[in-house]
């Protein structure tokens, strides 16, 4: 095996040395502009370096390169994952536009950047230490970016999020150390051997690392802190971490999922949990009454619905898998950039209350929420439907039945949590609650975007083929 | 040409938004010339049903976005265009042009309803045809629970109806079947008809599923109520006579007695509750539950004579029963009560109405020469001749009752001696009458003629 890293490898990390790089320029860029540069400068950059990265990551679909000795792949799903990425950041970027002082959005938009390229570097990690590399450096750009907001809320949400997340990072290096314990090496790929079935470092080791995961999935016993971070942290940074936190840590479950021998008995446990998310979370969104909340706790049923998708580690599931989280992603940002609008930046509008009459005041928001929310729910003609629909064939396909009975259970008990805000929004008799917001032209291109993109992915279902999990 | 059918109407419909909030006539206007152009689509068009067909996804299993009429979705086309047609005309509510929108949207998704020849699509429309209802009962009902009640009902029954899709389709294959001989059994096969069961039966609605129906009948605007009634009904017995007759043959058979079990419970339970109710939309609701349990027990019979009998009592159901709660409506709008405690003695002051009812209501409870009973004795002769002696003979008793709760009805609002204290107000006005008419003219014409739509099925 060579041990030296070519420029193929250093090539092949190129979007996210472009993304992390990109950084800097923003840092700079405030460095040498007179007095701070302004809001705009560095959101534009910001997206510009996410464009460039993105462009240049697609170039590399469906190429199969091992760099960096089996530490980073590319091909598979790896491209995909960066793009969903790529978008979201952007997305969250662009809802920057009426968050924050103007005066820290250098700061801000680097962070996004490297917590960004972090996301990027789980989405083709395949050795135990590049996960954990991303997954840190993720997760640390993540913790300054919650406690932004001038709000003690945010502050808390930071701390939260620093002390439970540190601990989860903590079982998840614990279960490395015991698998690298187990195999003798860091790669994903040495985790295949069928004789580690007798180990029990291997049982211990993956049972640590799959609570980490479901930590960072924030699956049903292990959602705590999600939300409680999400009320808190600025609206931006809680689009950005509803979708990239959870599209990096699904490309490194599906990854280890994919991979480790017997897949059956030791990932029964977490797909147990996935059928517990998809209750449980949507049971916990009836009683919310804050918008965010109520999205975090959708969050964690939809993860649990992603996660359904893999049972069985079929080839179909993992491709379902990415387009529901393709359609999560529009579904999602888009009833953010909705709030966005609704907000300011000293009194965010994601109260449920202040939905109330919204149909009579802008009437046009109104209708795009419930697009959103009736597309969470899984309602026709939306990509929600034709996700569900995919993950329950999927599920039957390879004797998960169970699971399938699961989400539809689980979405007709969040049938009402949705509906209440729709609800709220065109009933005549609530009166109608303050009319705060901006009218960002950003936002708005945003949601125009996310519904567009539902409505097509409902009609062109793009399950792009040749994205299985490569780990070898 | 049958997505003409779908799109027509919801683009119409999402459009009437761009107008002011209080329009009135345009929206009417635009309204009706939609319905009457979706009710002129299939003359103009004679080939293979309109089919129109695009391949939707090939993997897991094969789908596409296939529609068509034919047979039995042909009539069930017509009736939703007549019936929605009817409903705009005399349309007079507060927000009539939301109102109006939201009908033009119902029938687009029901359009998908009966045209789909996928299973997929068909359940994409499914879920969708119940937004419409959902969101008249937001803006009009006056019970907080009815829509809660209506959607969860509904929806659930349209969650067990994906599940089954999607087992359905990873099992056979493909879900673009309907209209072939497609069968499918297997050891899945009885759980597969149970979800489809469960989504048509609280759709129908069938004994004990049918709690959310009374409540939203009473609560809805009249015209949408007439649509409901008269044609989403229809769409569970639709779906058991074009999923679950021709595909799901053995499975069906399985249930079949807990079938004619519920249905002819949810005659005899609808028909009985008919009696003693005192609102006059509940009357008629509950009737509703009674007769299409009959149309059940005639499609669970699996007999050939009684699924012609079924199909023609359906459209007949539809006639009478749209016809039934716009009257009953204008007779709200007038008299402001829907109890027939304080109303009395209608005929004698509006002729028009009094006619239209007592026509409508002869229809619902069988009277010979009308369409309701062309529809019922066909059936009864099927059901009869496939064996089902005993259920046949007690399907005479809530036939008996009908004649009874309907003439009821008719005796308390209609003729007897007026009441003082309620006002005197006009009789139908012209758009009223032509809303009225149309129906009126079908039902007698099927009654005369049921022969049309014999032939139908037999195609």
């Amino acid at each position: 095996m060579p041990n030296f890293i070519t420029h193929e490898d250093w090539l092949a990390i190129l979007p996210l040395l472009i993304v992390g790089g990109g950084a800097l320029v923003v840092l700079l860029v405030d460095l040498v502009w007179p007095k701070h540069a302004p809001r705009y400068v560095s959101l534009a950059i910001g997206i510009a370096v996410l464009l460039v990265a993105g462009t240049f990551a697609a170039t590399t679909y469906g190429r199969s390169y091992n760099a960096f000795n089996g530490g980073f792949m590319l091909g598979g799903f790896a491209v995909v994952f960066q793009e969903i990425i790529v978008v979201s950041a952007m997305f969250s970027l662009a809802l920057f536009a009426t968050f924050g002082r103007a005066d820290r959005m250098a700061g801000i938009t680097a962070l996004m950047l490297w917590s960004t390229s972090g996301a990027m570097l789980m989405a083709g990690a395949a050795n135990l230490m590049t996960i954990f590399l991303g997954l840190e450096l993720l997760s640390l750009a993540l913790y300054c970016l919650c406690g932004l907001a001038d709000r003690p809320a945010s502050q808390e949400s930071a701390l939260k999020y620093l002390i439970l997340s540190s601990t989860a990072s903590g079982f998840l290096l614990f279960g490395m150390a015991l698998l690298f314990g187990a195999t003798g090496s860091v790669t994903l790929a040495s985790l295949a051997l069928p004789a580690l079935i007798s180990n029990p470092l291997y049982w211990l080791g993956g049972g640590f690392f799959l609570i980490g995961i479901a930590f960072k999935l924030s699956l049903m016993p292990f959602h705590v802190w999600s939300p409680d971070v999400y009320e808190g942290a600025p609206l931006p940074v809680t689009a950005f971490m509803s979708v990239v936190t959870k599209a990096g840590t699904l490309a490194v479950f599906a990854r280890f999922a994919y991979v480790v021998p017997n897949g059956h008995a030791l990932l029964l446990p977490f797909f147990i949990i996935a059928g517990i998310s998809m209750i449980g979370g949507n049971l916990a969104m009836l009683a919310q009454t804050d918008l965010k909340r109520l999205l975090a706790y959708s969050g964690v049923a939809q993860a649990g619905y992603m996660v359904a998708a893999l049972a069985g580690a079929s080839a179909l599931g993992i491709r379902y898998a990415i387009y529901y989280l393709g359609a999560y992603m529009f579904m999602n940002l888009g009833a953010f950039a909705v709030v966005a609008l609704l907000s300011t930046d000293r009194e965010e509008g994601a109260q449920i209350a202040a939905f109330r009459g919204l149909a009579q005041r802008r009437p046009g928001l109104a209708a795009a929420m419930s697009f959103f929310l009736l597309a969470l729910a899984g309602f026709p003609p939306t990509a929600g439907f034709l996700g569900k629909i995919l993950i329950l064939s999927a599920n039957v396909n390879a004797g998960f039945a169970w699971l399938a009975v699961l989400l539809i259970a689980g979405t007709a008990i969040s049938l009402y949590a949705y509906f209440k805000v729709i609800r709220l929004m065109y009933d005549r008799h609530e009166l109608p609650g303050p009319t705060v917001g901006t009218r960002a032209p950003l936002a708005y291109a945003g949601v125009a975007l996310c519904v567009i993109f539902v409505l097509a992915m409902t009609f062109y279902p793009l399950t792009p083929s040749n994205v299985l999990p490569l780990a070898k | 040409m049958a997505l003409m059918l779908i799109l027509l109407p919801i683009v119409a419909g999402c459009a009437l938004f761009a107008l002011p909030r209080g329009e009135r006539l345009w929206s009417r206007v635009i309204g009706c010339a939609v319905a009457a152009a979706t009710f002129a689509v299939p003359f103009l068009c004679d080939d293979a049903g309109g089919a129109f067909s695009v391949r939707w996804l090939s993997r897991p299993f094969t789908a596409s976005l296939h529609f068509a009429w034919s047979g039995v979705s042909l009539w069930l086309v017509l009736l939703l265009a007549l019936c929605t047609f009817c409903a705009i005309v005399a349309t007079n509510v507060a927000q009539t042009r939301t109102l109006i929108a939201l009908l033009l949207l119902l029938e687009g998704t029901m359009m998908g309803v009966f045209t789909a020849r996928d299973i997929l699509a068909f359940a994409l429309f499914w879920d969708l045809m119940l937004l419409p209802p959902f969101f008249a009962l937001v803006e009009w009902g006056t019970h907080r629970e009815t829509a809660w009640r209506f959607l969860i009902y509904n929806f659930s029954g349209g969650l067990t109806l994906l599940l089954a899709t999607a087992a359905f389709g990873i099992l056979s294959g493909s879900t673009d079947v309907i209209g072939s001989t497609h069968q499918f059994a297997g050891s899945w096969a009885p759980w597969i008809f149970a979800g489809f069961a469960f989504a048509f039966a609280v759709k129908t609605p069938l004994w004990p599923l049918h709690t959310w129906m009374p409540a939203t009948y009473a609560d809805s605007p009249p015209p949408m109520v007439a649509v409901i009634s008269a044609v989403q009904s229809k769409a569970g017995l639709y779906g058991f006579i074009v999923i679950g007759l021709p595909f799901l043959r053995t499975a069906m058979a399985d249930w079949r007695g807990l079938i004619v079990a519920l249905a002819l419970v949810s005659l005899l339970y609808g028909a009985f509750v008919a009696l003693t109710q005192t609102d006059t939309k509940r009357i008629v609701a509950y009737s509703s539950l009674s007769h299409l349990g009959l149309i059940v027990l005639a499609i669970a019979s699996f007999n050939p004579i009684a699924l012609q009998g079924a199909v023609v009592y359906i459209v007949a159901h539809g006639l009478f029963s749209a016809a039934l709660f716009l009257i009953l409506g204008y007779m709200e709008e007038r008299e402001e009560t829907r109890s027939i405690s304080k109303l009395g003695g209608l005929g004698a002051n509006n002729p028009k109405l009094g006619g239209a009812f007592t026509i409508a209501a002869l229809a619902a409870l069988g009277l010979p020469g009308l369409a309701g009973f062309a529809g019922e004795i066909v059936i009864l002769t099927g059901v009869f001749k496939a064996g089902y002696i005993w259920p046949a003979l007690i399907t005479l008793v809530p036939i008996v009752i009908a004649s009874a709760y309907m003439l009821r009805l008719l005796q308390d609002a209609i003729n007897g001696p007026m009441i003082a204290t309620l006002p005197q107000r006009r009789d139908l006005t012209f758009a009223e009458a032509l809303a009225v008419a149309p129906l009126l003219a079908a039902l007698l014409f099927i009654g005369i003629y049921p022969h049309a739509i014999l032939t139908a099925v037999l195609r």
